[in-house]
């Protein structure tokens, strides 16, 4: 070949490296990149009426006076709709039978999309569930719900040889020639007067508890559940993490002893975390019985060992990067060994395995197979520290799996599933982000 | 007698290979020490006393794993008494709720292979790629970018990968799937027919003529790559009109724990690039290659025991992953058909523990609840294969370097 042939290679083969760097790079902008702008809808949105009258009623949150003056507004602007609707009730039971029932059908329709647009219609019976109490609290899932009203939705199976195709009928049509006819028109018009949307920044999604399985509130209940798993984790691992890593690093020979151990801590990293999950079940809750059934304290004890592995090589790494010198120091102080290595080594060694361990942490909070079985519930209240040692917990992983796969109404919470994993997300970076910060500290001090 | 006591201890102690010796010595330093004999004797005891107690803690972390498979293994043999071998590993027909049961495992089998190769698949040859950019071809600044980019990957949590498989990227491939295959098909062809253009183009010109080399040269590399183009192009419109049926399929999983495995593709194969050495490469660069040559003749030759090695830890990874395939692969345990249609719903091994579990819970005791030690069992034997193979294969790698 040429040399320039070669040199074209050159060029495109670096070129081909690049572009899996870029892809990379790509792959983790495309999967981070809706979760942060869809998750921060969660905190940050245009928010009814309906969303001020919720605050205020189940989590008393806001200015009573202005609420309800802005109530009385809104139920101005509605009343005109409403009286609509009552006028054409009058109508309907002047009509002949047939058309009565086929009306009545559409009208029962029309109701039910109006009291899921803006609550409860006037002379209904006070619901018994939160979410059936208010309208929607959301400006963007209330102009999806406005949809609703104005269309209805059917099926097109004229074509057999496709697939059904969905058709948006215009309800005005069906009520054609009643009074009901520029009810349509006039809803749409008067949505924004009716909702009143403004926009909120709703940062207590963090720390509010949930109300009605997430439909209303925030996310706390799940946020406590995996501060608790996170830091019972470490609780075990940490000691015994550091201990091992002492054994090996200063007391270990190297002999068959030594490599067995070192060969089955590193098995331990390779196993799978449902393995963990099952283990947990089989051992910690069959077995053991540290609890009745699934609890805080064995999803604690299963998250250690699973993080185990990592804090071991952590701190190995850490203990073995304290210069010689320091501990010839020591010793030549006369100070003995024991002492040599608390006093001494393990300070020096301390942000490394700090890094370790923050590191291990944010997989604990991040991992969803090992609590499955062992700790975490889809609902629940905020646990007291007591009560870790005995009753399961929500926790964000597992519940972002569960709103998103098994909640019966998943599709209209899209919001606070996204505000889930932005949170998950936001907590296992900001941890990881202060491991990397630590260690550059360290090796730029190790540097001088 | 104090100084030379202070010595010895300071000898003992610094030399690391001598440390299980140390105690020994240590203890015949002291005796020269004025010491009663008591003092000496609680000392002594003392000091063995803590170093079992740190050798117990050790081994009790160390054995964990033991205690694990000794467990799960426990568990599952009740279902092999029960239901025998045959059934297990050979039927498909899986059928757990029914009555009588049937706990054919064989789809889920395949379907956990299937999802794990797909993974390794886009995994190994993106992650190697990416590797030997990050040893060899980044200037060190832009290496100092990338690399937070690959710990944030492997950081983010993979119920939010699943999330993302399952709420964002499902609903996208099931609407217009045709085309984002389309696009991959034209991604994946066309640096290929560009490169195999130039390549081909280069060889056949400087055996054709001497003069008019750079003419010939042109001319031929641009008709294969006008024809490589083009087939690509067909390739990819024939592609486009492709619906695919349900969003939750085995290629979505694939892709997405392909992803997931790249950091530890990258970062695994990147250490064993990096352990090749400089002198290898200079060498080669001293006989005129280019660094293209360099790395595919030299580099990637000498460290391919440890990019295997990383190959299969990302494939042990993609194994053993549960969120991801639990959410996002359909769980359904058939084989697709044809076998190899990637396009349809599978189920793997650790979804259907996590997904059958919360069933079998409340009857303990039942095939039900033991089948599913039986997988998490496989499941154990695999990954803890893979990880001895890998580990020897990367400790094998090292012997050899070294003795380089």
């Amino acid at each position: 070949m040429r040399i320039e042939t070669r040199k074209l290679l050159d060029k495109s083969f670096s070129g081909a490296g690049w572009i899996s760097v870029f892809l990379m790079v790509a792959a983790l902008a495309i999967i981070l990149l809706p979760i942060a702008w869809r998750g921060a809808g969660a905190f940050v949105f245009r928010a009814t009426v309906e969303h001020r009258r919720m605050m205020l009623e189940l989590f008393g949150v806001g200015d009573p006076a202005e609420v309800s003056a802005e109530t009385a507004a809104a139920a101005e602007a509605r009343r005109p709709i409403y009286d609509m609707l009552a006028r054409f009730r009058a109508e309907l039971s002047a009509m002949p039978v047939a058309d009565r029932r086929r009306m009545a059908g559409r009208l029962a329709q029309l109701e039910n999309a109006l009291r899921d647009l803006l609550g409860p219609l006037p002379g209904d019976p006070i619901p018994v569930l939160p979410r059936q109490r208010y309208g929607q609290t959301r400006w963007d899932r209330a102009l999806k719900k406005l949809e609703t009203v104005l269309f209805r939705e059917t099926w097109d199976y004229s074509d057999p040889t496709r697939m059904g195709r969905k058709v948006m009928v215009p309800r005005a049509e069906d009520f054609k020639g009643t009074s009901l006819e520029p009810f349509f028109a006039d809803v749409k018009m008067r949505v924004a007067d009716m909702l009143r949307p403004k926009l909120a920044f709703y940062w207590r999604f963090l720390t509010d508890e949930s109300r009605d399985s997430h439909f209303f509130g925030g996310i706390w209940p799940e946020m406590l559940g995996t501060i608790y798993l996170t830091i019972g984790a470490a609780m075990f691992a940490v000691p015994m993490g550091i201990i091992s890593a002492v054994y090996l690093t200063e007391y270990a020979g190297d002999d068959r002893l030594t490599g067995a151990l070192r060969t089955f801590i590193g098995a331990l990293a390779g196993v799978p975390s449902i393995v963990f999950g099952l283990f947990g079940l089989a051992f910690f809750i069959n077995t053991m019985k540290v609890s009745q059934s699934k609890s805080v304290l064995a999803g604690s004890l299963t998250l250690a060992l699973l993080i185990l592995p990592t804090i071991i090589r952590a701190s190995e790494e850490a203990i073995r990067a304290v210069p010689a010198a320091y501990k010839e120091a020591a010793l030549s102080l006369g100070a003995g060994k024991g002492r040599t290595i608390i006093t001494v080594v393990l300070p020096a060694a301390m942000p490394g395995i700090l890094t370790g361990i923050i590191i291990s942490m944010g997989r604990a909070a991040g991992e969803t197979a090992p609590i499955i079985f062992t700790a975490a519930v889809s609902v629940g209240d905020p646990l007291s520290l007591l009560e870790t040692l005995s009753q399961p917990t929500p926790a964000l992983p597992w519940n972002v799996y569960n709103m998103c796969t098994e909640h019966q109404k998943l599709d209209e919470l899209r919001h606070v599933q996204f505000g889930m994993v932005l949170v998950l997300v936001m907590v296992v970076l900001a941890l990881n982000v202060a491991a990397i910060w630590l260690r550059a500290r360290i090796s730029r001090k190790l540097k001088g | 007698m104090t100084i030379e006591k202070v010595e010895d201890r300071t000898a003992a102690s610094s030399d690391k290979a001598a440390a299980a010796g140390a105690g020994s010595r240590d203890i015949r330093a002291r005796r020269g020490l004025l010491l009663s004999k008591n003092v000496a004797f609680r000392r002594k005891l003392f000091s063995w006393s803590s170093r079992s107690l740190l050798l117990l803690i050790t081994a009790t972390s160390a054995s964990a794993v033991m205690f694990i498979f000794f467990y799960v293994v426990k568990e599952a043999i009740p279902f092999f008494l029960q239901r025998g071998f045959a059934e297990f590993f050979l039927s498909t027909r899986w059928y757990p709720s029914r009555e009588p049961p049937e706990f054919g495992a064989l789809a889920i089998f395949f379907g956990s292979a299937m999802v794990s190769l797909g993974a390794a698949l886009f995994a190994v040859p993106v992650g190697v790629a990416a590797a030997v950019c990050l040893s060899d071809i980044l200037p060190f600044k832009a290496r100092q970018a990338v690399k937070p980019a690959i710990e944030i990957l492997a950081a983010v949590p993979s119920v939010a990968y699943g999330f993302f498989a399952l709420v964002v990227f499902a609903p996208l491939l099931q609407e217009s799937g045709g085309k984002i295959l389309a696009a991959c098909a034209l991604l994946f062809f066309v640096p290929i027919a560009v490169l195999s253009a130039i390549a081909i183009g280069g060889m056949a010109a400087s055996r054709l003529s001497r003069e008019n080399a750079g003419v010939w040269r042109w001319i031929i590399a641009s008709v294969i790559a006008a024809a490589g183009l083009a087939a690509a192009w067909r390739i990819s419109a024939s592609i486009s009109g492709v619906q695919i049926s349900s969003g939750t399929n085995a290629m979505n999983v694939s892709l997405i724990l392909g992803i997931m495995a790249l950091p530890t593709v990258i970062s695994v194969s990147e250490d064993a690039l990096q352990a090749v050495g400089r002198e290898l490469r200079e060498a080669s660069y001293a006989l005129g290659a280019t660094r293209a040559e360099t790395i595919i003749r030299v580099v990637i030759p000498a460290a391919a025991s440890g990019i295997l090695a990383a190959a299969l830890m990302g494939l042990m990874r993609a194994v053993g992953e549960t969120m991801v395939v639990w959410m996002a692969s359909g769980n359904s345990a058939k084989i697709p058909s044809p076998f190899y249609n990637y396009l349809e719903p599978v189920r793997t091994l650790t979804a259907t523990i996590a997904g059958d579990m919360g069933e079998a819970d409340h009857t303990t005791g039942s095939a039900r609840y033991h089948v599913l030690f039986a997988m998490a069992a496989c499941l154990l034997a695999i990954s803890l294969t893979c990880n001895a193979v890998s580990e020897l294969i990367a400790r094998r790698a090292r012997r050899k370097m070294a003795g380089e």
